[in-house]
């Protein structure tokens, strides 16, 4: 393939229902002369809306009509089911016939960083990297364990359905891991600096990636920090094997039955139980933060328009970019100028840093022609406890975006399938 | 010895007992491999099975495995002491029975409990809403890499985990585990203010508080040091001079630099990297934290468990300092060589003495909004009190200018840094001595009457939390040390508009209708005879510099996300150690 149109004349951004999840399609218009170029960003959900009833083969299948049968790229951010859940199964199969060039993912997914691979990994990644990933690829087996625990505790109906909301998100999804590393194109997998391989397949764009950061790239604005978080989830993978196994720990010892409890001991087993309970929780939470802090963020430049797609990426993502952020550097500016915002993590409440909500200066009260364009693809009532202050989305950042930008939810959506908007390049 | 199964009426009863204990973790072994372990004096009781005693109730129910072990049942000698069937166990056996486990994590909360009893000089009690006397300890509560203290639930539990190489890491049998988590639990009772959200300080008092207390009652622990320095010197020294010198340790490996890669890290390697990976290594932190006074205001230590780390750090270089400066007076053998027991002593008795000065502190700092000056303030104060010649230890000074290294400075403003005693008139004719040292209403009674004088603010909420009579020897003369403690609060409920009346800032978008509660508080400290000694506050107003610290900590708290609501406090703990072991970081200031 060899464009030869310069640049795009129109730029198209269609967001598609997926419940609590991400589908969302880039269409350049290159003129009459051109073929349009299309790059799907995620394709997934953990949760579609009761009505109208909708599968992830009808996305796929307003995806394919849309891109005319050949998408030029697809963003994978990061591999939570929420987000890619839809190129497995039929949705899968019929995503793979529209022959992307290219599959770009985050460098955690690189399978030349994977614990069985057989070449070292890049000297940018190194050896902690493959720590890392090892350690991502435990966080499944954690999650599920946890969730055979708590089943078996039977914890309360309030922390089985987080458990259950979390894991839906974050267990595995193999079959769509498998499809995406077999389609037979190339694929590329970035890190904060890198290069995307996107200008390629689409002239006249630039794409910068401005996350995940590599843990060299994270240590390096950490001086102090000592701590090797992969082998704690190391422990904790081997911990929630034991535990789902149900395996007594002192095989000889005497034990009590449970039919016929001392009356000393009535009180607090129910208690520690519940302790318990919270504490699957507490680690199904952080394993879900850290799988969505692997999340590639990626800054489109069509002409005039600036668009970041920042997967779901909370701070600790964030935060390698943003500390090269500083006011007068050219990434200030590019940030500053972001005319479309997609709303990281579904509007969570740390997944839009307030450094980087603050830096945008098309933020308006009142809508002047180039007003700043959010865009929220999420379900509310499915994740996190408005009394906690963790609803998703969160109340008090969807009042700002409200009241700062051309806010689109894809809550709005009563019908349609999707929602078409024209971004002025 | 005759043994009963429970204790008849012996003619003599004891008042303590010695029960054996792993020394550190089961990391740390001798030069045949047997686990290191010593024996703790503890009070002695008739206990329950469990051992269920008077202060703790060990329930070993494991909610992984869903089975509740039977509890550990003890027989008795003729003189009423619990027969400890542990002294010589087997490594098989201390790894393998759950009944020692019970009986490690018995021994060593009642171990801490008692140091701080007899540090303060009178019982203390736990914290919990509705004053339950014992806590539940769960030693296997979880196949999980965590411990902690949960008030909600009274209890102690400790997690455990398959380790990498063979075998089971279990937390409950990990004396630095079982120390810090009890520590928690001790100061959550004499400090109950001091879990509230207030300054970066605060939240990391806790954690650090936590750490130097097990750290050093590690190291009060003679088999520890000794095993420590003899397997270094085992890795360091040729064959001839292992075989020839082995009772004696060269005095140039005695220097403060030295002792910090072979004591603070030689035992943390000991300890070995799985339990430091699901909590941190303080230890380790500790040893390779160098002195400087930029941490205070870097971002990255405005997290609890690092800021955390700075006050461990000043307490383990400063117990370096006092430790190598004793070993100048200890005799030479073949000119430079030292007796490796003696200097195994030396280290448990200033480690024992550091701790006891630690405890004691507690006493004198204020009960709300404690930084960092405020500890060291109370450290060297409450020393001063009951020795006031320090030139056998001269720990205040090695302290002083340790913390100082780290940028802590005393909150006091005497030039000593202990506290001033308070020059003010005060009215005692109105209160009675005898009350005075126990009822909070006759202190109220004396807090109200003198509330000016106090530069207490009369419009506040006002409140004495407790108060607590103590007794301490004081070791130059013999002669019991007498004082009350009492606990002062204050606080008033204000708009956030209403913040500028104080002369306090508002953080930046707080609304103006926020309702939020500004604190204050008092600690007062009574000599033997019922007159005020200190008066050791944190008001809630009165001067352009408690403005600036309450403008400093409600900015905190707003970009902390203090009024949010939030999680129980032993979520909290428990969430805390979590961010130690993933190195996580909370930015709450970047949250919605």
């Amino acid at each position: 393939m060899a464009p030869s149109a310069k640049k795009p004349s129109a730029l198209t951004l269609h967001v598609f229902q997926a419940g609590f999840g991400d589908c969302l399609l880039l269409s350049f218009d290159y003129g009459e002369s051109q073929r349009k170029r299309h790059v799907l960003i995620d394709c997934g959900t953990s949760k579609m809306p009761r009505s109208p009833r909708r599968t992830s083969l009808d996305v796929a299948k307003a995806v394919s009509e849309l891109c005319g049968g050949k998408l030029d790229a697809i963003v994978v951010s990061h591999r939570h089911g929420d987000h890619i859940s839809g190129f497995a199964g039929k949705a899968g199969t019929l995503l793979a016939q529209l022959k992307p060039d290219l599959v770009l993912q985050p460098w955690t997914e690189d399978p030349e960083v994977a614990p069985d691979a057989t070449s070292p990994p890049s000297p940018a990644i190194g050896t902690k990297g493959r720590a890392t990933v090892q350690a991502i690829a435990r966080m499944p087996a954690i999650t599920k364990n946890a969730l055979t625990e708590a089943i078996r505790l039977g914890v309360s109906q309030t922390v089985r359905e987080q458990l259950e909301f979390l894991g839906e998100t974050g267990i595995n999804n193999p079959a769509a891991v498998r499809n995406l590393l077999d389609l037979p194109c190339k694929h590329i997998y970035a890190y904060c600096g890198s290069t995307s391989g996107l200008q390629q397949v689409l002239p006249g764009v630039k794409v910068q990636v401005l996350g995940p950061p590599t843990l060299r790239q994270s240590e390096a604005i950490a001086e102090q920090r000592k701590e090797d978080p992969d082998e704690f989830w190391h422990l904790q993978h081997r911990a929630g094997v034991h535990a789902a196994a149900k395996k007594r720990l002192f095989p000889g010892a005497k034990t009590a039955r449970r039919s016929a409890l001392p009356f000393e001991t009535r009180w607090f087993l129910p208690r520690l139980e519940r302790v318990r309970g919270e504490q699957l929780l507490q680690i199904v939470r952080i394993l879900d933060e850290k799988l969505n802090n692997t999340s590639l963020v990626l800054l489109f430049e069509v002409g005039k328009a600036k668009l970041l797609f920042p997967g779901d990426a909370q701070i600790e993502n964030w935060q390698y970019a943003l500390s090269k952020a500083h006011p007068g550097s050219s990434l200030h500016s590019l940030l500053a100028d972001v005319s479309v915002y997609k709303v990281g993590h579904h509007g969570s409440l740390n997944a839009t840093p307030k450094t980087l909500w603050n830096m945008f200066k098309r933020k308006a009260p009142t809508p002047p022609p180039d007003r700043l364009k959010t865009v929220l693809s999420t379900l509310a009532g499915k994740h996190g406890r408005a009394q906690r202050g963790t609803e998703v989305p969160r109340e008090k950042l969807v009042a700002a975006l409200k009241a700062e930008s051309d806010f689109f939810t894809t809550q709005s959506l009563a019908k349609a399938p999707y929602r078409s908007l024209c971004i002025p390049v | 010895m005759p043994t009963t199964e429970s204790p008849s009426q012996p003619a003599v009863r004891s008042r303590t007992v010695e029960m054996t204990v792993v020394a550190q973790d089961p990391g740390v072994r001798d030069h045949r491999g047997k686990i290191v372990t010593s024996r703790v004096r503890i009070p002695a009781e008739n206990l329950r099975p469990g051992p269920r005693g008077f202060r703790v109730h060990v329930i070993d129910y494991d909610t992984s495995g869903g089975t509740l072990y039977e509890p550990l049942t003890y027989s008795y000698n003729a003189i009423g002491e619990p027969v400890d069937r542990y002294q010589n166990a087997t490594n098989d056996i201390i790894l393998g029975d759950p009944g020692f486990h019970a009986q490690n994590v018995y021994a060593l909360v009642m171990h801490t409990l008692a140091r701080f009893e007899f540090a303060l000089g009178r019982r203390i009690r736990w914290s919990f809403q509705g004053g339950g006397h014992q806590i539940y300890i769960a030693p296997h509560a979880f196949a999980d890499a965590n411990a902690f203290y949960s008030p909600d639930d009274q209890a102690l539990v400790f997690g455990y985990f398959p380790s990498r190489k063979r075998g089971t890491v279990f937390t409950c049998l990990s004396h630095d585990v079982v120390a810090h988590e009890t520590t928690h639990a001790l100061v959550d009772g004499l400090r109950d203010r001091f879990t509230d959200p207030s300054s970066p300080d605060q939240a990391a008092f806790h954690e650090g508080y936590s750490d130097v207390v097990a750290l050093l009652s590690v190291f009060a622990m003679c088999e520890v040091v000794k095993t420590v320095l003899s397997n270094r010197r085992a890795a360091n020294q040729d064959e001839e001079s292992q075989t020839t010198l082995d009772h004696l340790i060269d005095e140039r490996r005695l220097t403060t630099k030295a002792l910090r890669r072979s004591l603070l890290l030689g035992l943390a390697e000991e300890m070995g990297t799985e339990l430091a990976s699901m909590r941190g290594d303080a230890l380790r932190r500790s040893a390779e934290l160098e002195p400087s006074d930029r941490y205070l205001d870097q971002d990255e230590f405005q997290e609890p468990h690092r800021r955390g780390e700075i006050l461990v750090a000043a307490i383990m270089n400063a117990f370096l300092g006092v430790f190598t400066n004793r070993l100048k007076s200890l005799g030479r053998i073949k000119g430079r060589y030292l007796d490796r027991d003696r200097v195994a002593e030396e280290a448990a008795e200033v480690a024992g003495y550091l701790l006891t000065m630690s405890i004691r502190a507690l006493d004198y700092t204020p009960p709300v909004h404690l930084e960092f000056g405020h500890f060291l303030s109370a450290l060297l104060t409450a020393d001063h009190e009951i020795r006031p010649d320090d030139s056998k230890f001269n720990f205040r000074e090695t302290l002083r200018s340790s913390f100082l290294s780290y940028g802590i400075k005393p909150n006091s403003v005497s030039p000593d840094g202990l506290w001033s005693n308070p020059q003010v008139e005060l009215v005692y004719e109105r209160s009675h001595f005898e009350p005075m040292r126990y009822s909070p209403e006759e202190v109220f009674h004396f807090v109200h009457e003198n509330r000016e004088a106090l530069k207490l603010d009369a419009d506040a909420y006002t409140r004495v939390l407790s108060v607590q009579p103590c007794i301490r020897i004081a070791p130059e003369d013999g002669f019991p040390l007498r004082e009350t403690v009492a606990q002062c609060i204050q606080q008033l409920t204000v708009r956030a508009s209403e913040l500028k009346l104080f002369g306090i800032g508002k953080p930046e978008g707080m609304p103006a209708d926020l309702q939020l509660e500004i604190q204050g508080g008092l600690t007062l400290i009574f000599d033997e005879y019922g007159r005020l000694k200190f008066a050791i506050s944190n008001h809630l107003q009165g001067s352009d510099e408690l403005a600036a610290r309450q403008t400093r900590r409600l900015r905190h708290l707003w970009e902390a996300g203090r009024y949010e609501r939030g999680y129980s406090l032993g979520q909290r703990l428990s969430q805390l150690h979590r961010l130690r072991a993933t190195g996580g970081r909370q930015f709450h200031n970047e949250r919605w």
